[in-house]
């Protein structure tokens, strides 16, 4: 197969024209007003995303692209270029990004309309679509380092987009202060690449890895001996656990459901929150020379997959219910690159990212139509008000519950296949029982959600009632498109695309990611599958636990609506520990926060104000400006003599130091 | 010396037309050098007289003369400079680059100083004796840059003197105009006397008026005349720190400043600097070259005094012109750390100085006339509360003033420092470049409290602008150029070091 190189301005114009877009309605809103504004955003990503499909179609016929446009810096042997990888990997999230950023630039126009600050927010939002294409296209760890900092930074200014409200000034410090920990860990892993490989370029690293490890580089890190390799794989995935919300550095995603829900459903689910499992995926090369390292990203996968389903268990904002079902998702991504997976954890990401839009943007719907309660327990048969809603919805809720034919359950049954194929001792099995279990509450949640929004008793307040009604077009359009993404995209993934199958010669990733076969469980995957008929799923666990899932929410918040209380009052201690959400934030608030706070205030009040303000500004500087402007004004006395004088005496000072001096 | 022919000279005046047409020849001194000051001086007579006929509706067109004979007068000297350096008079007036240069601030000093003043005289009677006064003090300032004698450079200097006394105390009925001009009489006479008493001891060691024959005088004067020298030295120097404000000679300044009409208060801070500078720079260099130990070290110490008065005082004033009063001192103690580098790069430093400083000074004073309120100038510094609501293109224009007086980069204020500062270093005097740093981080507080009136207070009095689109002019003017010079400095830099080039 030949292999055509992609058109380079075609390559350049898909982050320039939303960056375009985003300064022009920045710099200019004021004057674009609001219609000019939303229209130059929108048709700058939906360029974006048009040509993005056609690069992908181009890469599915074997194009790709490799190369530097200019250099950024050059510091003795340090080089930092900027350019372009682009091919089956980068293709798919190019896609992915661009096709949801385009819906939810339109689901905008509804959602933000008479808000003060839509021109800043659709800037803000065609600048974050920019950073996230900057971050999946770069072909080196530097521009992969400016996308990551660029959609952090839009996601601090997006989650306090509303700076007048305390609560989201306080979530967006939280999620930028949390993602500092995590980008700590990515920016060290980032210098030990180019410490140990001599650049930064995806390239030559990667070439380069497998005679760096036959080498045996290793270090010494307070007092462990620790793989060069592993050391490197460890940094670079604490970056990932920062951006991608796992415990225990997931603490600020639930919080960041502060901000507007269209960037909720952009960044804090389908696109920059995934950027941690991209990057995995990407660094596959590397991760696979690492067992520590991938038994690492099992585990921490698997806690978060596990436990923030548990959290989502008992929550009542219908936001946050989706947060933390966001943060188990991205826990299952990550159990499935851990085990070598990578290929599936990308196709979960796909599909999440279409379903998880879709439920953050119908909630959105929701939230719109109660007049901004984000309470599941003021909701309620809210079916007949919003049909439109009520069905992509349920597309939605269908598909992260895993129930085929939609898209969660082609991706998400992977991975469990793959935690069970792949035998890496320990880790691999406690991920197993960890994602197994957390499809059936997944299920639970989910529909536990779904059942007390749409249907259940009617509790809205009145006053809001006379407010219900069917979102606007602009709304429930996107809401279709993404409906539609939520159906299919599994099935695409799977049957045409061939995500995860290695089996067959053309599959979607055969050069993107790098396994070794002795790792893959994929290949046993699909030769098992090849006996298998396709009502299959019909024999397999994930399904009829994601069935009784969804049966246990039916039968208490459908049928029997008493019973969730009486159940929470049996179990008052599991029903506290959840609600609280594992009192990670009382956690870190103490452990943390407030010995930061006591010392920043220490410093502040000592430090600043009493030694270097009062002491040394105000007692010597100030104290002897201010002294000496009273000497010289008490100087100028108006009268002549006394000017005179003064001149003499200048005078005879020289005159005596030339004399004295000889 | 070259013997010039008279008739040269008309050829030179009549163009070629002329040559053949006059038969006479008699001996007379080169005069071409001059015809500049000569044009000055005749249009300064004329509009005396000129303005007793017209009517009182058109005294303004005095101001337009005025205005018309300086930039004549300057597009004059232009054409002569074009033939390269000069003499006149036998060697008492020269016409060099550097002379050039300064005459070219000087006149534009003047021209802005007129425009400022069109509105500020509506109505008053005697515009004409004004204009002309404005006239032949200019004429006093380029015989002074043009000066490499000790009489052509005293002439110039009373001439200037002469006139901006009277110009100080014009208002007569004022009572603060009148006491600040006597003062400035006075101390003016005093330091004339100064002055003159060490251009004696000069004469006395040298025998002659000439700088640079009296440079290699003293300069190969036994240690006998040790006393005289010293003598001489000091007089000099404090004669012409009186004239430039250099502290303790510098106490005229507010004074004066505060009482004169603010269209001669914003005169007074351009042009008989530039004109003192120049011979300060021309005394230093000439008539002073053996003595470099004995007169930096001086200077230092009165550049640190100079520094403090200028930067501390202005904090305590309320009175916007008494502030810039004291702003000029400060930056006359900055531009001494080209003097003190006392080489090329220092002197060519005081030149960028001076013309940054012109716009930037300029400008200012034209905001602060536009803002006249009820028959009053905007003249206390509360008068500025509320300008950025009102009026944000005055504001803008005055902020950047104010912060290139302060230094800011990337305005002209920033590299006017810059360039002195830099010229004091590489001539070894570190600390004073230090000193001098402090002091304009202490200065930077007074002009950014106006800025802080400007936008962040509330209007007190109903403002009342003068709608003069001349004057709008000017400050736009002024304000481009200081942006410009703060984007491109490069330029100005060059010439001012080509300007100096030709006479170290």
């Amino acid at each position: 197969m030949q292999q055509a190189m992609l058109n380079t301005t075609e390559l350049l114009a898909i982050p320039g024209i939303p960056l375009a877009a985003s300064l022009t309605v920045g710099l200019f809103g004021w004057a674009l007003k609001e219609r000019l504004s939303h229209s130059i955003c929108i048709a700058g990503v939906v360029a974006a995303a048009a040509l993005s499909v056609h690069v992908f179609l181009q890469v599915l016929d074997g194009a790709s692209f490799h190369g530097n446009f200019w250099t950024w810096m050059i510091s003795d042997s340090f080089v930092v270029p900027v350019g372009m990888l682009i091919d089956r990997l980068t293709a798919i999230m190019m896609v992915t990004v661009t096709i949801v950023s385009a819906c939810v630039h339109v689901y905008t126009i509804g959602y933000m309309h008479g808000d003060p600050g839509y021109t800043r927010f659709f800037s803000y939002i065609s600048g974050f679509t920019f950073s996230m294409l900057v971050l999946v296209m770069g072909n080196n760890f530097f521009t992969l380092f400016f996308g990551w900092e660029a959609v952090g930074l839009v996601s601090y200014l997006l989650i306090g987009f509303w700076f007048k409200r305390e609560s989201a000034n306080f979530a967006a410090m939280k999620a930028f202060i949390v993602n500092r920990v995590g980008d700590f860990g990515f920016a060290i892993g980032i210098l030990a690449i180019w410490y140990y490989f001599g650049s930064v370029e995806y390239k030559d690293v990667f070439a380069a890895v497998p005679a760096f490890v036959g080498q045996g580089h290793s270090l010494h890190l307070l007092g462990w001996q620790m793989d060069a390799i592993t050391f490197i794989c460890v940094a670079l995935f604490i970056g990932a656990m920062g951006k991608s919300a796992q415990v225990p550095l997931h603490v600020w995603l639930p919080d960041s459901m502060e901000g507007p829900t269209p960037i909720s459903a952009l960044i804090h689910a389908a696109t920059m929150v995934t950027a941690g499992i991209f990057m995995v995926a990407r660094c596959s090369p590397m991760f696979e020379y690492s067992e520590t390292a991938l038994a690492m990203v099992t585990v921490v996968g698997a806690i978060t997959a596990w436990m923030c389903a548990t959290i989502g268990l008992v929550q009542n904002d219908i936001k946050r219910v989706i947060a933390y079902s966001t943060c188990s998702q991205l826990g299952y991504m990550f159990v499935a690159c851990g085990v070598s997976a990578y290929s599936v954890g990308i196709f979960h990401l796909m599909t999440h990212a279409y379903f998880k839009a879709l439920l953050f943007l119908a909630a959105g719907s929701v939230i719109h139509a109660v007049m901004a309660d984000q309470d599941i327990r003021r909701m309620g048969r809210l079916r007949k008000y919003m049909p439109l809603t009520y069905v992509t919805m349920l597309i939605g809720s269908l598909a992260l519950a895993g129930v085929p034919p939609f898209a969660g359950f082609w991706s998400k049954d992977l991975i469990i296949e793959a935690a069970a194929e792949r035998h890496m001792g320990w880790a691999s099995e406690f991920a197993y029982w960890c994602v197994l279990s957390g499809v059936f509450m997944t299920a639970f949640y989910t529909f536990r959600m779904f059942f007390l929004t749409f249907h259940n008793s009617d509790r809205v307040p009145a006053r809001t009632k006379a407010h219900l009604h069917e979102s606007p077009k602009v709304i429930t359009v996107p809401l279709m498109v993404l409906a539609v993404g939520a159906m299919l995209a599994g099935w695409w993934g799977a049957e045409v695309l061939h995500i995860a199958d290695p089996e067959v010669a053309n599959n979607y990733f055969k050069d993107a990611i790098f396994v070794f076969d002795a790792h893959n469980p994929l290949i046993a995957i699909a030769e098992e599958s090849q006996e298998h008929a396709w009502y299959h799923f019909l024999f397999t666990a994930p399904f009829w636990l994601a069935m009784s899932g969804i049966g246990l929410a039916w039968f208490m918040y459908y049928r029997e609506t008493e019973y969730p209380a009486r159940l929470g009052a049996a179990f008052p201690g599991v029903h506290r520990f959840l609600e609280n959400k594992w009192w990670f934030d009382e956690l870190n608030w103490k452990l943390f926060v407030l010995p930061a706070r006591w010392l920043g205030t220490q410093l502040w009040k000592k430090a600043d104000l009493a030694v270097i303000d009062k002491g040394i500004i105000h007692g010597g500087v100030i104290g002897g400006i201010v002294a000496g402007m009273r000497a010289m004004r008490a100087a100028q006395t108006g009268l002549v003599y006394h000017y005179a004088f003064a001149m003499v005496i200048g005078v005879f000072a020289a005159l005596t130091w030339l004399v004295w001096k000889g | 010396m070259a013997a010039y022919h008279a008739d040269d000279m008309l050829a030179w005046m009549l163009g070629d037309a002329g040559r053949g047409a006059v038969m006479t020849t008699f001996p007379m001194p080169n005069i071409a050098p001059l015809i500049p000051e000569m044009v000055v001086a005749a249009a300064a007579m004329a509009i005396l007289l000129w303005d007793l006929f017209l009517p009182r509706e058109r005294k303004h067109w005095s101001a337009w003369a005025a205005m018309i004979t300086c930039a004549g007068a300057l597009a004059l000297t232009l054409k002569l400079a074009a033939g390269g350096p000069a003499q006149a008079f036998y060697g008492y007036f020269t016409l060099d680059a550097f002379a050039v240069y300064a005459k070219l601030l000087i006149y534009g000093g003047t021209i802005l100083a007129v425009v400022l003043s069109m509105d500020y005289m509506k109505g008053e009677p005697h515009t004409g004796e004004y204009y002309s006064l404005l006239l032949f003090g200019t004429l006093g300032m380029t015989l002074m840059a043009s000066a490499p004698n000790f009489v052509t450079m005293y002439l110039g200097l009373e001439l200037m003197a002469l006139c901006t006394y009277v110009l100080v105390g014009y208002q007569r009925d004022v009572l603060r105009s009148s006491e600040a001009a006597l003062k400035y009489f006075i101390l003016g006479s005093l330091a004339s006397g100064v002055l003159l008493y060490g251009i004696s001891f000069v004469y006395g060691v040298s025998g002659s008026f000439d700088f640079a024959a009296a440079g290699q005088a003293i300069a190969h004067a036994g240690p006998d005349a040790r006393l005289a020298v010293m003598l001489a030295l000091v007089f000099l120097l404090a004669g012409l720190c009186f004239k430039v404000s250099v502290a303790p000679f510098h106490m005229w300044t507010p004074d004066a400043y505060e009482g004169a009409p603010t269209p001669i208060t914003a005169f007074m801070s351009i042009g008989p600097k530039v004109a003192g500078l120049v011979v300060f720079i021309r005394v230093l260099d000439d008539v002073l070259p053996g003595l470099k130990a004995d007169y930096t070290t001086i200077l230092s110490w009165l550049a640190v005094l100079t520094m403090a008065v200028g930067n501390l005082a202005a904090i305590g004033q309320r009175n916007i012109k008494r502030m810039l009063a004291y702003s000029t001192i400060g930056h006359i103690g900055f531009v001494m750390l080209g003097l003190i580098a006392a080489n090329a790069d220092g002197y060519a430093g005081v030149l960028v100085y001076l013309t940054v400083y012109l716009f930037m000074n300029m400008g200012a004073f034209a905001i602060i006339i536009l803002m006249r309120r009820e028959g009053i100038q905007g003249e206390l510094l509360d008068d500025f509360a509320g300008l950025g609501r009102v009026r944000p293109g005055y504001a803008l224009a005055m902020t950047l003033f104010l912060f290139s007086l302060a230094g800011i980069p990337f305005l002209g204020g920033f590299w006017a420092k810059y360039v002195v500062f830099i010229a004091a270093v590489e001539a070894g005097h570190l600390y004073l470049a230090l000193i001098a740093l402090l002091f304009s981080a202490v200065g930077a507080f007074y002009y950014i409290r106006v800025v802080k009136y400007i936008y962040f207070d509330e209007e007190r009095v109903a403002f009342n602008f003068i709608e003069n689109p001349l004057m709008q002019a000017t400050v736009a003017v002024t304000a481009i150029a200081v942006v410009a010079l703060g984007l491109f400095p490069g330029p100005m830099i060059a010439i001012c070091k080509s300007a100096i080039a030709g006479v170290i």
